[in-house]
């Protein structure tokens, strides 16, 4: 066909018409693609949708897939005892429907293995797994001896409060610039609990019958007693005390109450409810400045009944503050 | 059939592309929702189909861009004068329209010197400078560049055409129109019979390739009909190409590949923007359509109709240039291309034209009617759907398909096969950025070395481009044509300058 074709073309006057030889070229090059298209797009199709050609039996199966993602990447996978060349994140594809027994090894992590379902034309995802090491990276990051903690997981920064020395110590994360901050009041009985101010320039400590607010600030000399703040709580047992999002208002929640106190010298805490019965259980949300308590309350038959309350205390902030001040004068 | 009957033919007609073209956007979007399944079957084989089709028309371009280096060079003068004369080389003229809208000297100058530095005789050219009289400055214009090129041309005309004559909108091809009948009266009082006269329509920025006019008389005169031709050479944006931002440059560079393409699809090739033809011709068909923005393919159409389906396009593979279209930062930038594209979509007023007149017409042939209106539906659906199609729909079945589909094979091997399918553009986007490069006009003065790296680097944007003048103003033009709010011609912002 081109033969003919060249022997028209040099017949007619140079560059006159389109060659006809790119014509030609272009016809044969527009029904290849037209076989390409047709010829391959039923082994795409049939490949995205799970399709294999089984040569035994001459048809095609449709088959399903297991997808295998680590934490780390990079472990060797077996399936069936076999190890395949991929390594995590892997996908095996082409597997008949089945059970098939899955392995991950690396080195220096504990295997892990399980057996995984594969159904036609389905993806069976096997992407939560965590290897554990062998030697866990463990590492010691205090430099002086402690009886509690705090980690402040947004600063990267940990609190350790020694009870005999009376001594509040920091450090960043990694157990580096280990320094005394503050130290604890004297005569502070026993510690029930303690927290770091949202701001981190204060702490507080409560036992049975006493709450003190420790400054942090490198400014103020922790030596004097007069930084302290010693709220006394000798008629009441304290159960839970929160930082408000202010980081000046203490949530104290005793057995009798629930009280907002300002954390100054000589603040007298203004009881928000009276309880029936001391709290099983406390919870403060911090963001949304609501505490959660349970307490007991007696129904119209007389029969008493724990209940779970919500006090929002964000928006009466204000009538907090004229109440503290009203109580004051 | 009666004018109301006509009237809502056409309406139908207007009405089918973008039908089309939102229908199937719609469907895979609610195929997506409802089905994604189907959805992502549909997706694959298009994405199949598009990589195939990429890779098919790379080869028509590999294979224009041999012509053009092929010919490049070609001394067609000479060869028209050794042709025998009875083939009509010695009455030929060459009448040249620039219709002008708001160009300036600054614009028109350029182009008149590129025809004066043509390689053919000057005394064969009348050359019709068709300013429109609305712009304010026309008669100042006209008689600077008449002052300056008046006597470079066998004949020069200055015409200006007047604003709202009945039936006319604010096109060019209206403009055209007026300055071809203007030098009709010149070819009657110079008794020039119409046969021996080519027209060329350019527009007011286009710069000629020297052999431009001996290629088209050679091809005119060798041809069997050349009446029942039009002539189209090979457009590049390489006025001001290496002072264009890249967004505009790449979009420009890519619609010059295109006609490339076009013209190595014979059966399907129609006249765009800068073209020729038979005066004789342009005579019987009644000129330009003078309330139509697409005035550079109606005529065409025009032209099919008039023979009977017996009209071609010829493709002359000698490059004419213009100017890239941009102004002074990228945002204007886009919104220039952006009209500029949807001004060329709103090439789709031709179906409904066409539509009507091959219904109406028993002389062709109902295959060939048909084959020919696929086509251009065809194309213009294409252009509108394509890189929503790739770029948006593609990953709506993983989006809306839920925990049920995102479980199965097909899920987890759509977006790999789309990644596998889509590296193999990566050769024929190489190709490409070699071609471009070889068709860049020498570096000018005051611009780096550095640009080159930027042109080939450039290319990568594509991806983020395709949408903005891929898709959308194909849509968009669509749109307005179904709901028959009619465009009116826009011209391009142009010039060497920055605007």
């Amino acid at each position: 066909m081109f033969g003919r074709l060249r022997k028209k073309h040099k017949e007619t006057p140079a560059g006159v018409r389109v060659d006809p030889v790119f014509q030609g070229a272009r016809f044969f090059l527009f029904f290849l693609s037209l076989v390409l298209f047709f010829g391959g797009l039923p082994f795409i199709l049939a490949f995205a949708l799970g399709y294999k050609y089984n040569v035994r039996t001459m048809s095609f199966v449709k088959t399903g897939l297991i997808y295998i993602k680590t934490q780390p990447e990079g472990a060797s996978v077996y399936l069936n005892g076999r190890l395949i060349p991929e390594k995590t994140p892997a996908s095996i594809e082409e597997l008949l429907p089945g059970v098939y027994r899955i392995a991950l090894t690396m080195e220096k992590y504990y295997p892990w293995k399980s057996e995984v379902d594969v159904e036609a034309g389905k993806v069976s995802r096997v992407d939560k797994v965590i290897l554990f090491p062998l030697k866990p990276d463990l590492q010691r990051l205090n430099q002086e001896g402690f009886d509690l903690f705090r980690v402040d997981a947004e600063k990267g920064e940990v609190y350790y409060m020694d009870r005999e020395g009376r001594i509040i110590y920091r450090s960043d994360s990694a157990g580096e610039n280990f320094e005394d901050i503050a130290s604890l009041p004297e005569k502070f009985g026993q510690i029930s609990g303690w927290d770091i101010s949202p701001d981190r320039g204060r702490l507080f400590v409560y036992g049975p019958h006493q709450v003190s607010v420790v400054s942090l600030d490198s400014r103020s000399n922790y030596e004097y007693p007069d930084s302290f703040v010693n709220l006394d709580y000798s008629r009441e047992k304290v159960i839970r005390v929160f930082w408000h999002s202010d980081s000046y208002h203490l949530i104290a929640v005793t057995n009798r109450h629930v009280a907002v106190v300002e954390s100054r010298a000589l603040s007298k805490p203004v009881n928000l409810v009276e309880l029936d019965k001391e709290p099983v259980e406390v919870f403060y949300d911090v963001k949304r400045q609501t505490l959660y308590f349970s307490d007991s309350a007696k129904y119209a038959d007389g029969t008493p009944r724990k209940n779970l309350y919500k006090l929002e205390l964000s928006p009466e902030l204000y009538i907090l503050e004229r109440l503290i001040r009203k109580t004051d004068e | 059939m009666s004018k109301s009957k006509e009237r809502d033919c056409r309406r139908f007609f207007e009405i089918v592309p973008g039908f089309l073209s939102w229908g199937i956007i719609f469907s895979l979007v609610f195929l997506s929702i409802v089905f994604p399944v189907a959805c992502a079957i549909i997706i694959i084989s298009f994405d199949f189909y598009w990589i195939i089709r990429t890779v098919y028309l790379t080869t028509l371009l590999i294979m224009a861009h041999h012509q053009i280096f092929r010919q490049k060079g070609r001394n067609w003068l000479e060869l028209c004068l050794r042709l025998d004369a009875r083939r009509g080389w010695p009455d030929l003229r060459q009448l040249v329209i620039f219709p002008v809208c708001n160009e300036g000297p600054e614009v028109l100058r350029p182009s008149l010197e590129a025809l004066r530095a043509s390689r053919y005789p000057k005394d064969k050219f009348i050359v019709v400078m068709a300013f429109e009289e609305r712009n304010p400055y026309a008669h100042e214009n006209a008689a600077l560049l008449e002052k300056e090129f008046g006597s470079c041309f066998g004949s020069y005309l200055s015409t200006f055409h007047p604003d709202g004559l009945p039936g006319e909108g604010r096109t060019k091809g209206a403009n055209a129109t007026w300055g071809a009948r203007e030098a009709k009266k010149l070819l009657d009082s110079r008794k020039i019979g119409y046969e021996h006269a080519i027209v060329s329509c350019f527009d007011a920025d286009t710069c000629v390739d020297p052999e431009y006019f001996g290629c088209l008389s050679y091809h005119f005169l060798v041809s069997d009909k050349p009446h029942q031709a039009s002539y189209q050479p090979m457009p590049v944006y390489n006025n001001n190409i290496w002072q264009a931002p890249s967004f505009a440059r790449l979009i420009e560079i890519s619609s010059s590949f295109c006609q490339m393409i076009e013209s190595m699809r014979l059966e399907k090739f129609v006249t765009f923007s800068s073209h020729s033809m038979s005066f004789k011709t342009l005579v019987e068909v009644d000129y330009w359509p003078r309330n139509m923005v697409s005035d550079d393919s109606v005529i065409y159409w025009k032209g099919f109709l008039h023979y009977n389906g017996d009209y071609r396009v010829i493709p002359l593979y000698i490059t004419v240039s213009m100017d890239v279209a941009y102004s002074s930062n990228i945002f204007k930038t886009i919104i220039v291309q952006y009209k500029q594209k949807r001004r060329w979509a709103w090439g789709v007023e031709n179906f409904p034209f066409v539509a009507t007149r091959l219904v109406k017409n028993s002389n062709i042939g109902l295959f060939r009617k048909t084959r020919r209106l696929f086509h251009l539906l065809e194309s213009h659906v294409t252009w509108a759907v394509w890189a929503v199609i790739l770029v948006l729909i593609g990953p709506l079945p993983i989006f809306f398909g839920g925990r049920f589909f995102s479980q199965t094979a097909l899920a987890y091997n759509l977006p790999k096969i789309t990644g596998i399918l889509f590296q193999f553009t990566l050769f024929t986007s190489l190709t490409w950025i070699f071609l471009s490069w070889t068709i860049l006009p020498p570096r000018p003065r005051g611009i780096g070395w550095f640009k080159n790296i930027i042109l080939v680097l450039e290319w990568f944007f594509v991806p983020g481009i395709i949408l903005v003048v891929g898709s959308f103003p194909a849509l968009d033009a669509q749109s307005r044509l179904m709901l028959a709010r009619y465009m009116e011609f826009n011209p391009t912002l142009k010039g060497n300058k920055v605007l």
